[in-house]
Order: structure tokens, then sequence, then C-alpha cells
């Protein structure tokens, strides 16, 4: 790029194609929302599958959540470093989803101190939350839906048994998160294409 | 035509670093070097016009042993594109003049 005077016309076309470069570079690819969309759902299916037949499980399946929580903080730390630009997106959301964190443990926490009826409501009332949140700022709206739709699936759990739970809480996991992960790498890998 | 339009701002790099700059934060230079794919020595001319004119903060600084620059956008940096995309709205559209 040179340092030549432009027209009218070439100086706003500059002007949206490196705003258009800025905003390539923050699109997300989705990756740990697809990680955490396919870990809820594998956790709930196995959690419905040991009360539906009744079978041993050597570990709460649940503590496989904690293990891809270090791992994600791990990518997100290096991802950080090697980020070349921030911008004030990214920084509100990360504090969304690092209260939604904090916020899943305290609910853990309270329901071991004290045991509560419908456990999985409140946890799909937080899924909820972060989702519709983020979808909001990205305008990405299968993220929107996928909020809306914990909520939904929250409130019928109040209806249905701990069992019938569980597989409403793997759909939170597939609407919430696995679904618009898959949507938001496709639409990343379609952005990687354009500026190649 | 463009006499009333920004000097500093109406020259291509500048222009592009600045709309650069406007969409994020904070940068670091080899950011507005890989979008804009000019060459490190223009850059730095072009950065330390836009510092001069107080549109932009530039901090210096080591990251893991290695000298890094990041680039901000100051408010009124800000102010200065906002008016000189209006104005060049009206040259390309009189209508909204």
């Amino acid at each position: 790029m040179e340092d030549k005077e432009l027209t009218g016309e070439e100086s706003l076309k500059l002007i949206r194609e490196m705003i258009g470069e800025a905003k390539s570079s923050y699109i997300s690819k989705g990756v740990a929302s697809m990680v955490w969309g396919a870990l809820i759902m594998l956790c709930s299916l196995i959690s419905w599958a040991h009360v539906h037949y009744n079978f041993e499980l050597w570990f709460d399946v649940w503590l496989l959540l904690i293990v891809a929580l270090a791992i994600q903080i791990f990518f997100n730390i290096r991802e950080g470093k090697s980020r070349k630009f921030t911008d004030r997106l990214h920084s509100s959301i990360s504090y969304v989803w690092s209260t939604f964190g904090i916020c899943i443990f305290m609910i853990t926490y309270y329901q071991n101190v004290i045991p509560v009826q419908h456990p999985l409501f409140l946890y799909m009332l937080l899924y909820g939350i972060p989702t519709f949140i983020t979808g909001g700022i990205f305008k990405h709206k299968p993220m929107i839906i996928g909020g809306i739709s914990c909520w939904i699936l929250a409130i019928i759990s109040l209806y249905t048994n701990y069992e019938t739970n569980l597989l409403l809480m793997a759909a939170s996991g597939l609407l919430a998160w696995l679904i618009p992960g898959i949507l938001l790498w496709v639409r990343y890998s379609r952005s990687k294409k354009n500026h190649v | 035509m463009f006499k009333d339009l920004d000097p500093i701002l109406h020259s291509q790099l500048r222009l592009a670093i600045m709309s650069l700059l406007i969409s994020v934060q904070e940068a670091e230079f080899t950011f507005i070097k890989e979008k804009t794919k000019a060459t490190s020595g223009n850059i730095s001319v072009q950065l330390n016009k836009l510092k001069e004119a107080n549109y932009i903060d530039i901090t210096k600084q080591f990251k893991n042993n290695y000298p890094q620059t990041l680039c901000k956008v100051t408010p009124e940096g800000i102010d200065a594109f906002e008016k000189y995309v209006a104005d060049l709205q009206s040259y390309v559209d009189p209508s909204k003049l």
C-alpha cells in the first residue's frame, strides 16, 4: 500500500475494506462452543443411560467438564498471548463467560450443601444467560435461539422427572452450543476462504 | 474538490491505519503491517504523523524479550475520523449535506 491521495469513493471503499479486515480477525472459530456443547450432551446422555439402564459408573462423568474447563483456560491464555490486537467485544464477552463459570461453580456448591428439587432447572437457566448475551452481541441468531431454548427447556424440566430432565439437558447442550458452534466454524472457514 | 477534508486522514495509508484502529481497542504494529501490506518504514512514518496530530497513542514496550509497539486511537482521533467520513459522504452524495 502506498501513500497516495484518494478520490471520495476510493476512500470510502478503503475504510469499508479495512474495517472488514479487522472484523475478520476476530470472528470466533466456535471450537469452544462445539466442545462445550458436545461435552454437555455426552455427560447428560451418559447420566441418563446410567439412571435408565442402572449400570455402574466408576467415576462422576461431570468431572469431565472440569478437565475441559482447564484445557479451555490454557488455550484461551495461549490465544490471548499470541493475539496482535485487543477489542472491546472480546473483553466484554470474557467477563460474561467468567461470570457464568463462577455461577456454575456456586450453583454446584449450593446444591451440594442444600439439595434442591430441580437442580437441572438452575443449570439450564444459567446456560441460557451467556449464550443469549453472546448471540446478541455478535448478532449470531443460532446462539440467541439457543439461549431462549435453554430457558424453555428449564421451564419444561419443572414438570418432568430427573431422567427426562437429563435428556432436556442434552438438548440444551445441542441447541445452545453444539449447533451454534458448528455454524460459527462454517462462517469462520468461509471468511478465511474469502480472504485467501 | 477535497480541500475541506482533513489532510492528515486523506492519504491512503494513514486512512487505512485509522480504519483498522477504529475497529479495535488496541493493535500491535505487526497487525497493522499484516493488514495494510505496507512496508515497516512507511508505516512508521505515517504512525508518527498520526501521533503528532494527536489522533493515536503509541506505546513501546517489551513482550517476551521482544520489542512491541502498540497503537490506539485517541478520542480526538475518533472525532476526526467521524468528521472525515461525514465530509466524504457529503462529497460523494451531496444530498446528505
